[in-house]
């Protein structure tokens, strides 16, 4: 499983100096996954999803999830100005941020990235839809700066960015501060891009090249060239699974090829997922195989579905292990110094074991009777000092047994100290004799 | 492992929150092998009787989780109108749209997939400053808030120093 170090997210820019990027990276992920738009739609209430994450959250209850207008899956149009500018930024991003952390880590060495973000925090003018720019606003008191970051940004990224022609879009790359609008190529100061993203009327609608001669050089968006040359996939209708016998939905279903077990509830859920795969796959640039989508369902069914672990995580990991594909030189890789520690705790606690029997032997025969904590406390420590240890009156003062004086050890009945000595040795090292031990004592103690 | 909607998801969350933790709020799974369960600590919002405390609670996320809320409980006593006994946080960012138990929620509060962790535990916040006393999920307290602010607000000072083992 990806750790969290795998995870990219709009937040990463916040400790570097462009930490106004952030926001720039929020608008480009879907607020249902949180991840970038993966082939985005736009909903007839203007809102922007990645094309599954609307059509399940739409077959789930039918609203759009932001605005919970009505909504249906018919009326979802590809976004495709959307999809571009993903594409372009995701490219960008990895050179982009290292350049960013690698500026913060070399000249600015001497400031927290804390303060850093709170400098860009105060440039940041997005309106508040942004969900990252709520919080970046509140820490708007910080301390003031001399220089603001948006002008740090102008004179020292973008001679580096001219390099690399994929940045060049996302920087401000013209001495006067303006970028171009992603969708349309308009340009405006960066502040104004998203409110205008808000109303852009996207690069069809937008003024022509001829007007704007300065974004004829752009790179010619390769998703839409080749969007019309596209067949297009066949849509699966939705069903009406109350009007379906069970025995006509196991048929439908065999007939698309995806498995028709399992009790009826199980049956909707599954063609619902496998609509909502197929349909979300028919909106793609590039579309996947069926096959992938098979595995993608199977992925459903394991984690959501018949398949679901219903569990505990002990029994999740041992059906793992013995799952077929299962890949046990990873697992015994990722779990090396676990088996190591393992091996070595067994190998000690089994030399330990066996010292204890040599000792309880030894201490039968030798020194009846005596403060059976201490084998307790022997047990734990290295060999050579045992026979010191053993013998220590001071451990006495430990439990604050009154009735057990020094003095009185030496006449108990030897018969009592081996398995009163192996009773105690299996509790955790320190804890109180048990009432019994210590009512055994004191009807030694008495008879004496 | 194949990992399904809601892990990417959680990772996704995890990730922001631990970029950027929202004041007064740290959260994160309980263990990386099972991303549908987390715990979070949850700072008594100043100016209010609950000020000076650091409660503990459990997120527990559904398996097609974010199109369903996961469920909120407190693992320390909170005395609060909308807090159940039990712990349990009756809010209705936690509620799904379709149902409404308490038939008072408007649809705009109640949970949509567009909603994260951090806006939970940010609305919890909320909560504990300002109960909502229409939908009393502890009438106990809802009463006592209502009629007797003084004592309400001296018994939950009192829990809080209580769970501080002061």
């Amino acid at each position: 499983m990806a750790s969290s170090d795998d995870v990219p997210d709009s937040t990463d820019w916040l400790s570097t100096p462009l930490s106004g990027f952030a926001a720039v990276e929020a608008a480009l992920r879907c607020q249902v996954c949180k991840d970038l738009y993966k082939t985005p739609m736009i909903t007839s209430c203007c809102h922007t999803f990645c094309s599954i994450c609307i059509r399940r959250a739409l077959s789930n209850d039918g609203k759009c999830p932001m605005c919970r207008a009505t909504e249906q899956e018919l009326k979802l149009r590809s976004n495709w100005s959307m999809e571009e500018t993903v594409e372009a930024f995701s490219k960008a991003r990895a050179a982009a941020l290292s350049l960013a952390r690698s500026h913060q880590d070399g000249a600015r060495s001497s400031r927290s990235p804390k303060r850093k973000a709170a400098e860009g925090a105060a440039e940041a003018h997005e309106p508040k839809r942004l969900r990252t720019s709520a919080r970046l606003s509140r820490n708007r008191g910080g301390p003031s700066v001399p220089v603001t970051p948006s002008e740090e940004v102008e004179e020292q990224v973008v001679p580096d960015s001219n390099n690399d022609e994929e940045d060049g879009d996302y920087v401000p790359d013209a001495p006067n501060g303006l970028v171009p609008c992603p969708l349309c190529n308009r340009r405006m100061k960066e502040w104004q891009v998203f409110g205008h993203l808000e109303s852009c009327p996207g690069p069809s609608a937008a003024a022509s090249p001829l007007n704007n001669p300065t974004t004829t050089d752009t790179t010619p968006s390769f998703a839409q060239s080749h969007r019309k040359q596209q067949k297009t996939l066949e849509r699966l209708p939705p069903l009406n699974y109350s009007m379906l016998k069970e025995q006509a939905l196991r048929k439908k279903m065999s007939d698309l090829g995806i498995s028709n077990q399992g009790p009826r509830i199980l049956l909707e859920k599954r063609h619902r997922e496998w609509l909502t795969l197929w349909n979300a796959n028919c909106d793609a640039a590039v579309p996947k195989k069926r096959s992938e989508l098979l595995h993608d369902l199977d992925t459903w069914e394991r984690t959501q579905g018949g398949r679901a672990p219903t569990m505990g995580r002990v029994a999740q990991t041992a059906a793992v292990i013995k799952d077929k594909d299962f890949d046990g030189a990873a697992w015994a890789a990722r779990h090396d110094s676990s088996f190591r520690d393992l091996i070595a705790s067994a190998r000690r606690s089994r030399q330990e074991a066996a010292k204890k029997t040599e000792e309880v032997d030894e201490a039968s025969e030798a020194s009846a009777g005596r403060n059976p904590d201490s084998v307790v406390i022997a047990s734990s420590q290295p060999p050579e000092e045992k026979p010191t240890t053993t013998d220590d009156p001071s451990d006495q003062h430990g439990e604050g047994r009154p009735d057990t004086a020094p003095g009185l050890e030496p006449v108990l009945d030897p018969s009592h100290a081996e398995p009163m000595s192996w009773q105690l040795s299996q509790r955790p090292i320190g804890s109180a004799p048990s009432a019994e031990g210590a009512s055994t004592r004191m009807v030694e103690a008495d008879k004496y | 492992m194949a990992q399904s909607t809601a892990h990417r998801r959680l990772l996704q969350e995890y990730r922001a929150l631990t970029n950027n933790p929202p004041e007064g709020i740290t959260a994160g799974p309980v263990s990386e092998d099972d991303l549908l369960h987390w715990e979070c600590l949850i700072q008594g919002p100043e100016g209010t009787p609950f000020e000076g405390g650091v409660f503990p609670a459990e997120l527990k996320f559904p398996k097609d989780y974010p199109l369903a809320p996961p469920t909120m409980k407190f693992l320390a006593d909170v005395f609060h109108p909308n807090v159940y006994p039990s712990g349990l946080v009756c809010i209705s960012i936690l509620h799904p749209p379709g149902d409404d138990p308490n038939h008072y929620e408007h649809a705009s509060e109640r949970w949509s997939p567009i909603q994260s962790v951090e806006k939970i535990l940010i609305s919890v916040m909320s909560m504990l400053a300002e109960p909502n006393d229409e939908s009393p999920a502890n009438v106990e307290a809802a009463k006592m808030w209502r009629e007797r602010r003084d004592e309400y607000e001296k018994t939950v000072r009192d829990g809080v120093l209580r769970m501080l083992g002061l």
